[in-house]
Parts: C-alpha cells; structure tokens; sequence
C-alpha cells in the first residue's frame, strides 16, 4: 500500500517523490548543513555534509538530504548519533582540504569540531575550494557559458579553465566568486579581463551594485529593478537564479516598460542637477587616482547608510585619511575652462565637510583651496568661521595646479595667494567640489514642456522677481536646482512654493486666467495649423467641426483658454487673418484708433 | 569454405539453420588444426603473431597447406605459460612456443601426430610432463563453459562462431520465444551480474522492460579497469559474437534498437575484433534493420573509454557514453529507468551477456543447477600474483578457494605460505588463510569482507605485508576516485596518508581508530559503489590481520619485512664466508669486508633493497 506521509524528526510530513527530504526540511525550519546545494542548481550530492538517515524497516543507511526524494513510508532522522559522526568527520576532512577557509572552520565550530586529525595543506595552506562544483555549474548549466570545469578526478581533481588558459568565453559576470561557499574563486584566474562591475548609482560610484536592485533606500516603489543592459539573463538567456531564490515568485522577466498616458492641470519640474564633467580638470587626477573623489562622493562617505557605514575611508585602501585637501570652484566661475557662473553652495558645503570630517577623524587636518568665501545667508558666515576656528580647517586662498602621486600620498601643489608662497601638501585625500550644471537632456524636457531655458541650459522661471516658480507656459513650475544652483533651503522653499502653486489651482471650480487670449473665426479659418507652430505655449488644438449627420465638414485650430498667454504670436502668423486677441481684436483696435 | 566470415545475407531463420547445419556437417572434427593464442598478452609481449606466421609457412612447405589450418585465437586462459600452442585433434599442449620450436612442432606433431617431449608442459608439482591440454591440473578443475570456446574459433571470422552452434539461440529466440519468456528463462537460471554487483540480470531486463520510454538502450560494460583483471577483453578478443549475440537477446526481451558497448581506449585489439564481429554480423543479417527477417532493428555503437577506472560504475559510464565527466549520480533512480540521457537503460557486463546464450541454449535448469544456492553458473578469475599458474580460470559458483589456489593455480610459489588472496579488484577485500576453505559466490565473499567484483583474484604470500597491499589499493581508488564526493576523494587521501605513514613507521594507535572512522565515513556516506566499497582493502585487513597494524604502530616492525623504513639488514657473523658476492653486489656500496672475512653492513647507506640477501648462499643476511 502506498503511504502518503514519512516521518522525520519524529514529526509526520505529506511525501511528494517530486521534492526532496531538503527542501521539505528547509521549508519546516529544519537545519540541514549544506555547501554544494543551490537551489538555481539541479542538486549534485558532492559535498556529503547533507547526510541524513533515513530508515527503511530496520534498515538505516545515510543519504544525502538534497537528492533524496521524500518518499512516503520512510522515517528520516537529521541529526541523529550517526549523521553528526558522518558530518563531524565531514567536516574534518573539509578542514584539511581548505584550511584557509573561515566559512569553513565556523561550520565545523557548530558541530563541535576545533581541530582535525587529518594532514592538512594537500593542497597548499592557502586552499579554500572544497571542489563542491558550485561555480562550475552555475557557469554551465545557469549561464550556459562553461568557461570554468573540473580537470582531473581523485585528489587531482580542480577546478579549472579549459587548458588552464584565461578564458575568453567567460563573461566576468561575477556569477562563481558569488555562488563559491567558500570564497575560493578568484576571477582573475578565469579572465584575462578584470570584472567591470557596476558602478552603484545611489552610492556615487564609490561601490557596485547588482544587476537585480533597489535603486536607492527610500525608492517609492521600494522595488527591485533589473538593470536590463548587464543582467545575464538577458544576456544569454538562461539565468534565473533571482526568479529561483524571490520565495513570492515575484520576478516576471516579461515585464516591459510602459508609457502612462495622465492628463494633468500642473506638472512641477524638479530635476535637480549634476557635477560638471571632472575632465577639464586633468592636472586634479580625477579618475586616475581612485583617492581624488567629488563632493557627492565625499558625501556617501559621510552617510550613515553609505558605503562605509559613515565611516570616512578612502576608496583605494580602505584607510582612514589623516589629511584631506578640499578644492574649491572646480569649474565655477572659470570661463576659460568650466562655466563662468558662480555654483553658490560649494563654499557652505565644503565647510560642512571639513567640520564633519574633523567630528570623525580627530587628529585628521583638513585643507580648503578656495578663490572667494561666499558665505551670504543666515548664520553662513559663522557657520565658516566656526570650521576654521573652532575645528581647525586650514582655508588657503589660491588655486591648485597640480595633484599627482607620491609614495602613496597625493601631493597637491598650490599658491597661497596671501602669503604669495607657493604650496604643496601631501594629502591622503582630495575632494573637488565640482561645478553644478544641469542634468543632461533638460533642453529636450524644456523644448517638450515649452519652458525656455537659459545659455547653461538652466530652466527659466516666468519673472525672476515676480514669478519665481512659474514658468511662461501656464500649470508648469520650476522647483530646485533645476533654475539655477541653490542650497536645501532655497530648494526647499522653491519646491513648497511650486506646489502650493499647483494646489491653487484646485482652490475654485473654476480657472481664472488673464482675459487676453487668442480666438478663431472658425469660420474664416482654413486649418493651415501655422498657429500651432508658433505658439510657444502648445496652446493651438485641432477642432473638428461636423454636421448634424456627424460628417467632418472641416478641422480648425482652437485655442485652449487655460493654456494660452496671450502673446499674439498667432495672430501675426495667420494668414486668413483669423486669430484675433480678444479684447484686441483689430476692429477694437481700429475703433480706438478711429475715436482719437 | 571461405575464411573472412563474409558471405550471404541470412533473409530468413530457416535459412541461417540450413547454413549453421551445412557448416557443421562439413567442417570434420578429426581434421588438423594449429591453434595459437593471439590474445593481448600473447601477441604484443610473445609476438605469438610470429608463431602463426611460421606454422603456416612450416606447413606450405610440406605442401599439406590445404589439410591443416592455423587458426590464431584468443586468450586461452594459461597466460603464465603462454604463447600456447595446441594441436588438434589429439590435444597436444605447447606452452611457452618460441619461433624456433615450430618447425619441430609442424614437423612432429601436425604430420605425425607425435608430442615433441622437451616442448611439452611439466607439472612443477609432480616434475612429470604433460602432453595433452585436458591432463594440465590448471584445466582440469576448470569449468570452460563461456570462455572455453576461445579454443575453437578465430575470432575474426563469424563462421567459426557458426560452427560452434553460435546465434542459434537468437534464432530460437526469434522465432520460439515472446520477449516475456526470454526474460522468465534468465530469471529461472538465477544469472547475477558478473560486474561485481550481483544483480539478478533477469529482474533488471524485466524492470527495463517495463519502465516506459520513447527509445531504450541496453549497454555492455566493457570498461574493465581493476588492476590485475583481464576476463572482459579475453572474452571481446577470444569471442566476442557470444557478447553481441547476448546483447541481441536482451535487446530483443528488452524492446530495444540501440546498443551500445563502452570499452577502454587501452583494448585495441578487443576493439577491433569486436568492431570486425558487428560488421560481419550486419553482412550477416544478424545485426542491423530486419534481422533473420523478422524485422527486428538493433545496432550496436562502439564507445570507448579514456580508461577512467569509475567510468565502469554503470552510471558515470553512462554519463560517459553522453559525453559529460564520469561521475556516477544517485541510485536512487534506477538506470532501468532512466539510464541514458534519461531513458530506460539496462547495463550489463561483458560475462553477464555471454552468458545469455548459454542459458537460450541448455536451459535455466541446466544453468542452475550450477554453482551454489544463490550464484549460478560460473565465474572467470583472472589468477594473479604469488600462484604458479597464473592465468584466467573459470569455474563452477560454489568452488573453495583452496581449489583455486591449490589445484589449478598449482599453489603459492617457491614453496612459500599463502597468507591471503584478494578478490574483487582494488575494492575488494583479503581472504586470509583461515577461510582457504570458504565457497567463493556473491555471498560468502561478501560476508567475509570482500567481494565478488568482476573477478579479480590476486593471491599472496608470507613475503606481502598487508597494511603496504592496504596502502597500494587506496593508493589505487584515491587515484581512481572521480572525487566528486568529499568523503570518497579526501577520505581516501587521508586513508592514504595515514597508511604510508604507518608503513613508515609514524604510525600511532589512534591512526588506527581513524581508519576505522574513515573507513566506516567512506562506506556509508559516499554517492556510489567505489566509494562504498573503497574501505574494504583496509578494512579486511584490519579485520584479519590487525596484528600486523599493530607490530607496525607499536614495535614499528614490519612483520613481513616489506616496510622499508621498519627493517634493517645485518650479516649474521657465524655463516658469512667472507665470499664477496654481497658486497660486489651492492648498489650503494654499502658493505664493507674483506674477502674471507665477516662482511659488514653500513646502515647508512644502505637503501634496503634486498639484493644482498637474494643473492648470499649461505643464508647469512638477515632481515629483521
């Protein structure tokens, strides 16, 4: 007779041949120790550590726990007298074969075991692959590559490239080092090319980040997203480990972006702004030397949910630095090699910087290169004062020529233009605080949103004493960086006025507009549509007019009310002289002319 | 009758019957024949091809080229003797024939039916000579049921096979038997695995029979890899259509068309001849589509293997076969199942599929009314190590070890003591001197901590240490092992470690209770059967001889005086002479003396090779 349940641990399971004893442990909190299980992968059954007993009658032998399928009428036992000699005598052979392992040696703690009778350092003191085949068959059978295999069998076996040539088939994808229990798999041994990883985008490029992400912490929605151009399953089509390990079954490879159609009254521009481009400053070293790093980088290092836990270290060795150099007006206000306008809050924040820095690294000095101090605002000045006086920043007036390497230090060199001496100082870091600039493609949103834009490519507002949020085109507001350089309080201000701008709308049942907008004789006009060209505001609409049969007789421009300013642009343009402005129409104008 | 094995194309089985009758009826059993083992060993190390070449020439020289044929065969089984040449129809036994005898051999025994006396074979126990094959000791307790037909065929031509009744049991199977009854006359013969597993082989056609599939295949395990053992490719070499007519069998009781046989890269000669005996047999139209016309299909591939040792566990082979690494899988899918690439799989080994024919031949009755209750039939050991007669033998289940080792291996040689033989290839374990008297079958082997295997039978003496044979076999298997799981491939390498060092003399009693450990981890908790039965050469021996561990840890003595680094030489002051010998001797220039006085051995130099003590008349170096 077939029965349906096994009992394990004492307790009675449904059997289903299609799983295995590991899998209905694991999902019933029963702790089986594996290291050549994963759940992406077919299991494999090389490491032996999942043994379990299993009682057939009063047959017992040991099987292991990721291959055994759970069959009804067996009783398991997981940890009994027999499986823990087996994984304890596992587990010392595991510690001869990789002594170098601490995955390893942690595993072997659990289970009681210090130290190991066997001889270790067969293969070298430094070993830590257990050769449970992970690597390899993730790169097989997962990402079909195959660049990595066993060579050999018996103590001879490793795991290698073919010929123990650097393969060019392997992708670098990270795959192996990732999966390796035992941290034993080093790429560079597998490539000739060094792993490109993936600059963390939240993180200022300081780390990397996976192809399968939350953007930043407080992403709404706070949702993974897949980074299509280097996820490997879009690559070879094969991978699905992310799909394998989400236990919602949530990950949907099919999922396409779509574009959402919403008609709204308001849209509030809030695209902020980037650092300028680090190149036109070659002589800093930027991006030659990975200790010269930018004020936003310099801020993640700052951040208690940075890539250093707050920590200030620098990114080429993890050192804390006991001098930093600040290099101000980075492109500001130089026309000859950066943007000539002032960036505004480089002065506050590198102050801000320094006291910050001196807060962490105590005996840490810190340098300012800077040409003026702007310090105009509420409290700003002192707020300079105090990282001088109170925290010891050193502020030099004068600018930096040259930053380059020397026995591990950054020697930068530079005037001080008070005392007329030239400078130089060995520092373990340097910080640029780059010249602000819009975000790349702004001039597209603006041509879209028919905003104008100024020669940096800055939004511009509708009056920049008057209307300081708006913009020429009515329901569309300016709020932040994206108008001009400014600090968190003005941002703050500016995106709090956009959007009680935009809640004002919903103030009346109705709109109010200024009266003087442009109308169409409907009847006169012959639906050329040069208006819609012109007007700068997208304020022409195409009208159909039909008979009571509901035939198109003709198409007309129409004039949105809400939309149009009234700046008569279409009326110069139409040539059947069928736009007029109301309240100044011609024969208004005509008549007023007539009545002098 | 041409001599290539070509010819017609049977299109019915009435008229393969017609031919095999007419073959036989012409072909005279008193007519003279030549017979020359060409088997492996024969051929490469004894040139036995020269042998054939100067009968023939011997005897177009006498003109008689027309009476008398010469036929190289295969293996015939006495390969300490060997080449061997036979003469029929009297029987007259040649062993050890070089170039020069074969003029008198042609001259005296061919013409005139005479034994040439000096040539003959002496029985080293009774100093007397032999002349006819069947009075050799070594044949006599034999039992030649599958490998005797080496003698009477070449194996390169289908028609000798004919000639001796071959495919005449596929001919009744095709045309008497229902796949079901083939199946129920394998499982009445009580026919067990000849691989080393025992499995019941009809059992397992029928469950291949049974498992559902698109395509089945039926595998032949070719892939002899212990050390020391030879049977397989005697029987593909000497005779290898009683292989594939057994395979056509099982693949006609199965339902299978395709076949495939894996054998290793390093048997070229079997592989040729078994490459000859497809080709003849599709000529033939005993092989290939429409088969004796009666549309059964069934081919046959040739794999060959990289002569990994665990490709022979069925399912590494199979992974093989596929293309993949050889490491074996889980058992717990049967390959009857899901063999190869995933389809109902039934393996068998190379004995096992020559004994089929047989059985369709005499009956299940007759077949198991041989051997002991639970192992029918016979068995082929290759008879290796410190016996006289070396060579492959086949008896009857159910024969003592004594019989084997005494009667037809002629005992230990120079005289010396048994102490031990290991059977089952390097997995298996040593059979000390106590159970001499034990049945060998499935059973008893495995109860006395060794196993059947594929027949492997190496025997030793008093001179063998047997924690150094422990060492040399797990040495072997860590080699072997395709060191997949942890507990196969370091436990092995740590049993391994722990034995030299024990041979070394840095061996502690606790290192005994680890082997125990390691031994027991290894058997329970590895994947498959070599790793199951890896332990049994130490575990034997520490079950049987746990004296001579324990002089190794404790006295860091080597009992049988084989360990180098735990003896010593010296030269016994009241019997050396003073002769000289042991001291030109030397390699290393490690004995001093002068002639007609007491020699000296300097330990320092000494390598303890021994040379010194084999070549003393007098008895006057010791090793203790």
């Amino acid at each position: 007779m077939e029965v349906d349940t096994f009992l394990m641990d004492g307790k009675e399971y449904p059997a289903d041949e299609s799983r295995t004893v590991l899998e209905v442990a694991r999902e019933n909190g029963i702790d089986i120790p594996t290291l050549c299980y994963h759940k992406s992968l077919p299991p494999y059954g090389a490491c032996r550590l999942c043994l379990v007993e299993v009682l057939w009658g009063d047959r017992s032998r040991l099987y292991t726990a990721c291959t055994y399928p759970a069959w009804g009428g067996m009783v398991v036992w997981t940890a009994s007298e027999k499986v823990l000699k087996a994984r304890r005598l596992i587990l010392e052979l595991l510690l001869a074969e990789a002594p170098a392992s601490p995955e390893i040696r942690e595993l072997a703690r659990r289970y009681g075991v210090e130290r190991t009778r066997f001889r270790a350092g067969r293969k070298g003191a430094e070993n830590r692959c257990i050769l449970c085949g992970l690597c390899a068959r993730i790169c097989q059978d997962v990402l079909g590559v195959g660049a990595i295999g066993f060579k050999g069998r018996g103590d001879r076996r490793e795991i290698c490239t073919p010929f123990e040539q650097l393969s060019e088939e392997c992708a670098t994808c990270g795959s192996c080092p990732a999966i390796c229990p035992t941290g034993a798999i080093r790429l560079e041994s597998i490539s000739p090319h060094s792993p490109r990883p993936i600059p963390s985008e939240f993180d200022a490029g300081l780390t990397s980040r996976p192809c399968i992400y939350i953007p930043f912490p407080q992403a709404a929605p706070n949702k993974p997203v897949i980074d299509r151009s280097n996820c490997m399953h879009y690559k070879f089509g094969s991978c699905t480990i992310c799909q394998d390990a989400c236990p919602a079954q949530a990950v949907d490879y099919g999922q396409q972006d779509e574009i959402v159609e919403e008609e709204v009254g308001a849209i509030v521009v809030a695209t902020g702004y980037q650092l300028l481009s680090k190149d036109c400053y070659g002589e800093y070293g930027y991006g030659l030397y990975p200790d010269v790093i930018d004020s936003l980088q310099f801020e993640r290092l700052l951040s208690a949910s940075g890539p250093t836990g707050g920590e200030i270290r620098r990114p080429s060795d993890g050192k804390i630095p006991q001098t930093v150099v600040f290099i101000q007006c980075v492109g500001s206000r130089d026309p000859s090699k950066g943007i000539s306008y002032c960036s505004k809050i480089c002065c506050m924040y590198t102050a801000k910087h320094t006291m910050l820095y001196k807060h962490k690294v105590h005996d840490g000095q810190a340098y300012v290169f800077y040409m003026d101090i702007r310090s105009g605002g509420k409290n700003y000045e002192e707020f300079v004062r105090r990282a001088v006086e109170e925290d010891g920043a050193i502020y030099l007036r004068g600018r930096v020529s040259r930053i380059f390497e020397r026995e591990g230090k950054l020697v930068v060199k530079g005037a001080d233009t008070i005392s007329g001496a030239s400078v130089e100082i060995e520092a373990d870091l340097v910080v640029l605080a780059s010249a602000m600039i819009p975000q790349p493609g702004i001039e597209r949103l603006a041509q879209k949103l028919g905003v104008s834009y100024d020669q940096y490519r800055f939004l511009s507002e509708a009056h920049p004493k008057l209307r300081p949020v708006e913009t020429n085109s009515a329901g569309i507001f300016l709020a932040g960086a994206c108008q001009a350089p400014k600090d968190i309080p003005e941002a703050v201000a500016q995106g709090s006025a956009a959007a009680s701008k935009a809640l004002g709308l919903f103030s009346s049942e109705e709109l109010t507009r200024e009266p003087i907008v442009a109308v169409v004789d409907e009847e006169s006009c012959v639906g050329c549509f040069y208006c819609q060209k012109v007007c700068p505001y997208g304020a022409v609409e195409v009208k159909e007019i039909r008979n009571r049969e509901g035939e198109l007789i003709k198409t007309v421009a129409s004039v949105n009310k809400g939309v149009c300013q009234g700046c008569g642009a279409c009326v110069a343009t139409c040539r059947s002289n069928s736009v007029d402005l109301e309240g100044f129409r011609d024969e208004q104008i005509y008549a007023e002319i007539n009545a002098l | 009758m041409n001599n290539d094995g070509k010819g017609k194309r049977f299109e019915s089985i009435g008229q393969f019957l017609a031919f095999q009758q007419e073959l036989i009826s012409s072909r005279d059993p008193k007519r003279r024949l030549v017979l020359v083992c060409r088997g492996t060993s024969c051929l490469y190390a004894n040139k036995s091809d020269r042998i054939v070449e100067a009968a023939k020439r011997e005897i177009e020289k006498r003109g008689m080229a027309g009476q008398v044929e010469v036929k190289a065969t295969g293996c015939l089984g006495f390969c300490e003797q060997g080449p061997i040449v036979l003469i029929r129809p009297q029987g007259i036994f040649y062993p050890r024939v070089k170039e020069k005898d074969v003029p008198r051999i042609v001259e005296e025994s061919v013409l005139q039916g005479r034994a040439v006396e000096e040539l003959l074979y002496t029985d080293p126990s009774t100093g007397t000579k032999v002349v006819y094959e069947g009075e050799i000791p070594f044949y006599r307790k034999q039992m030649p049921l599958v490998f005797g037909h080496n003698k009477e065929i070449d194996p390169k031509n289908i028609d000798d096979y004919i000639a001796i009744g071959g495919y005449k049991a596929l001919a009744r199977v095709l045309s008497e038997m229902t796949p079901e009854q083939v199946i129920d006359i394998v499982k009445a013969s009580g026919l067990r695995g000849r691989g080393g597993g025992g499995f019941p082989t009809g059992r397992k056609w029928e469950s291949c029979r049974k498992a559902k599939g698109e395509r089945k295949f039926v595998i032949c395990n070719a892939d002899e890899g212990d050390p020391g053992a030879y049977m397989d490719r005697s029987l593909l070499e000497g005779n290898p259509h009683s292989v594939l007519e057994g395979m056509i069998i099982g693949a006609f009781a199965i339902g299978c068309e395709e076949g495939f046989i894996y054998v290793r890269q390093e048997y070229p000669l079997a592989v040729e001849h078994f490459r000859m005996a497809l080709q003849q047999a599709e000529e033939r139209g005993l092989l290939g589509e429409n088969i004796l016309g009666t549309g059964m299909k069934f081919r046959v591939k040739i794999a060959r293997g990289g002569g990994a040792f665990v490709c022979g566990e069925s399912t590494a082979l199979m992974a093989s076969i596929e293309g993949k690494p050889g490491e074996p899988r889980a058992k717990h899918i049967h390959t009857v199942e899901r063999g190869l690439w995933d389809l109902p799989t039934n393996l068998n080994n190379v004995e096992t599929w020559a004994n089929v024919p047989l059985i369709i031949n005499r009956g299940a009755d007759w077949y198991a009314s041989l051997g002991t209750e639970k192992s029918k039939g016979t068995k082929i050991f290759s008879l290796v190590g410190k016996v006289n007669n070396t060579g492959l033998v086949e008896v009857p289940m159910g024969i003592t070890l004594r019989e084997i080792i005494y009667d037809i291996g002629g005992g230990i040689k120079e005289g010396k003591r048994f102490k031990a033989v290991q059977t089952g290839g390097p997995s298996g374990g040593c059979v000390p001197e106590s159970l001499i008297d034990l049945p060998v079958d499935f059973e008893r082997l495995t109860e006395a901590g060794s196993m059947m295997g594929s027949g492997g039978m190496i025997v030793m003496d008093e001179e063998n240490c047997m924690v150094d044979i422990a060492r040399y076999f797990t040495g072997f298997l860590k080699d072997e092992s395709c060191g997949k799981c942890t507990t196969c491939r370091e436990g092995l390498v740590q049993m391994y470690a722990i034995l030299t060092e024990i041979t070394e003399g840095k061996g502690t009693e606790e290192d005994l209770s680890t082997l125990e450990d390691l031994c027991w981890l290894i058997a329970e908790g590895s994947l498959c059967q070599l790793g199951g039965s890896a332990p049994n050469p130490v575990l034997s021996t520490l079950r049987y001889f746990r004296s001579e561990y324990e002089a190794h840890v404790r006295d860091k003595r080597c009992p049988a005086g084989v360990c180098k680094a735990l003896v010593r030489y010296y030269i016994d002051q009241d019997k050396c002479t003073g002769c000289t010998l042991c001291l030109k001797r030397c390699p290393q220039g490690a004995i001093e003396g002068e002639r007609k006085q007491v020699h000296r051995i300097v330990p320092e130099k000494c390598v303890k090779c021994g040379i010194c003590r084999e070549v003393c008349n007098f008895g006057a170096v010791v090793r203790e």
